[in-house]
């Protein structure tokens, strides 16, 4: 039995599934109590339809993005796994990430099925879990007395710092990438038994998904074509696995 | 029903939404974190808990500080409600947040008012819904596929995911951020061709990397507030 079937295996369907269908039922009681409420303050049936409505539709095609991200993933962590952190709390360019550092603490030279075992998934799976559960520790902490405090506070961000810290937050996404294509860089040029003779496909990856992002943002900001932007992380990123496969065919 | 009344039923709704809010997130949590115990037990192999904590420490940390900083940013604009399920349900950046922005500029409320706190919450609940429903039906389309997933001409796509999403994601973030990334990126390179087996230890890099972009930036900022003063 191969890993990717162990992974595909019923058993861990149920495991995804059920907690899915765990937030899927929490999301309705959400809705169901917020419309009872905007009904008890008197706002309008008609609006909150109308953003209902809109919300379905705004989110559609970002969610067809994020099933492409669901693809990209299954390669090397089976299906249900991706499903469930995409389903749920995660966000494709976190996953990613968060994945091939704890692949590499499993001794993985990268991300993939080739590679993978059992014990390297469940700890990839761990760390995918451990690094993105701020956002819902700190709202079972803070949440009321923050929204207290901004309540009657006024809730003003401050100038200064919180410009810095905005921009300090975009610098440490710009560290992480520097590290990456560094690395291989690294790996090109002093990876193989002479220079410049190492693995070059990482590069020639990284490279082809860059332009076609660059593709992307053309097309969403100088030919008004919004709706690009929802596929663009997602859809370069297929682009430079697609010619991951036709490189490795020609070359 | 009268203001007062009105205003006490929304007190009533908000102070639910926390005791609930509370309850699902952590619950949530105990599913998220059990759940790789859980498929331990099926597959036969727990997590290594030491490479996970050498792993928090090496990426963990970068993300702790970005969820903090969503979390302060993000759930004054959500409200209660909103701001429980976004966290729970995720992909806020790309998705949650301009979906409920739209909502709310569509019916025009604002920020901490009841209006927004239930608008903010249907959206993000039918945005949420339809993201798990497509996913879901987008997964069960992809069953008769895994036998094309899994074929040997398609590994190395699979083998270069990382590569794929860094590079879209050095052209977003480097585009007008050059003067920022430049340094890292030629020193980190450097580091990398110099000393090969640091390769085996990329997601480490990110610390020094990160804080030299860090110190780029703030120098930055500091030049650009001196020369807006003058």
């Amino acid at each position: 039995m191969t890993i990717l079937s162990q992974l595909n295996g019923p058993a861990v369907y149920a495991v995804c599934g059920g907690i899915v269908a765990f937030v899927a039922v929490v999301c309705v009681v959400f809705m169901v109590r917020a419309w009872r409420a905007g009904v008890a303050l008197g706002m309008d049936k008609a609006k909150m339809r109308r953003v209902i409505t809109s919300s379905v539709t705004f989110t559609v095609l970002p969610s067809v993005g994020i099933l492409l991200g669901v693809i990209a993933l299954s390669g090397s962590l089976g299906t249900p796994w991706p499903w469930l952190r995409l389903s749920v709390v995660g966000a494709l360019h976190y996953e990613t990430q968060v994945a091939q550092a704890a692949a590499e603490q499993v001794g993985m030279s990268s991300l993939s099925a080739a590679e993978m075992t059992p014990r390297a998934f469940t700890t990839i799976a761990l760390l995918m879990s451990v690094c993105i559960m701020w956002g819902m520790l700190l709202s079972t902490l803070f949440s009321k007395r923050y929204l207290k405090k901004l309540g009657g506070g006024g809730g003003t961000k401050g100038g200064g710092a919180a410009g810095f810290g905005d921009r300090a937050m975009t610098a440490m996404f710009i560290g992480l990438i520097c590290a990456y294509l560094g690395s291989y860089i690294g790996a090109f040029v002093s990876g193989g038994q002479f220079p410049f003779n190492g693995d070059w496909s990482p590069l020639a990856v990284a490279g082809v998904s860059a332009l076609t992002m660059a593709g992307c943002v053309y097309l969403s900001e100088k030919k008004g074509m919004a709706w690009v932007e929802s596929f663009s992380i997602a859809g370069s990123m297929l682009v430079g696995m697609a010619a991951a496969v036709l490189l490795r065919l020609w070359v | 029903m009268n203001e007062q009344d009105k205003q006490a039923a929304f007190d009533r709704y908000n102070e639910r939404t926390h005791t609930i809010g509370r309850v699902v997130s952590v619950t949530t949590l105990i599913l998220l974190i059990g759940a790789p115990f859980a498929l331990g037990a099926i597959l036969g192999a727990m997590p290594d808990v030491g490479a996970v904590a050498k792993g928090f420490v090496s990426v963990g940390l970068v993300w702790m500080v970005s969820g903090v900083a969503e979390y302060l940013i993000y759930t004054p604009m959500l409200g209660a409600g909103g701001g429980y399920l976004a966290f729970i349900t995720g992909n806020l950046i790309n998705m949650k947040i301009p979906c409920a922005i739209s909502a709310r500029d569509m019916v025009g409320a604002k920020t901490g008012t009841a209006e927004n706190e239930v608008i903010s919450t249907l959206s993000i609940a039918a945005s949420s819904l339809v993201t798990i429903l497509v996913l879901a039906l987008g997964v069960l389309l992809l069953v008769p596929l895994q036998p094309i997933l899994q074929s040997e001409v398609l590994q190395p796509a699979f083998a270069n995911v990382v590569p794929a999403l860094f590079g879209a994601m050095a052209y977003k973030y480097f585009r007008g951020s050059m003067k920022i990334a430049a340094i890292p990126l030629v020193v980190m390179s450097l580091l990398f061709i110099l000393i090969p087996s640091l390769t085996g230890s990329t997601s480490f890099m990110i610390i020094p990397s990160g804080a030299m972009a860090i110190a780029i930036t703030w120098l930055l900022y500091r030049y650009e507030r001196k020369s807006s003063d003058k």
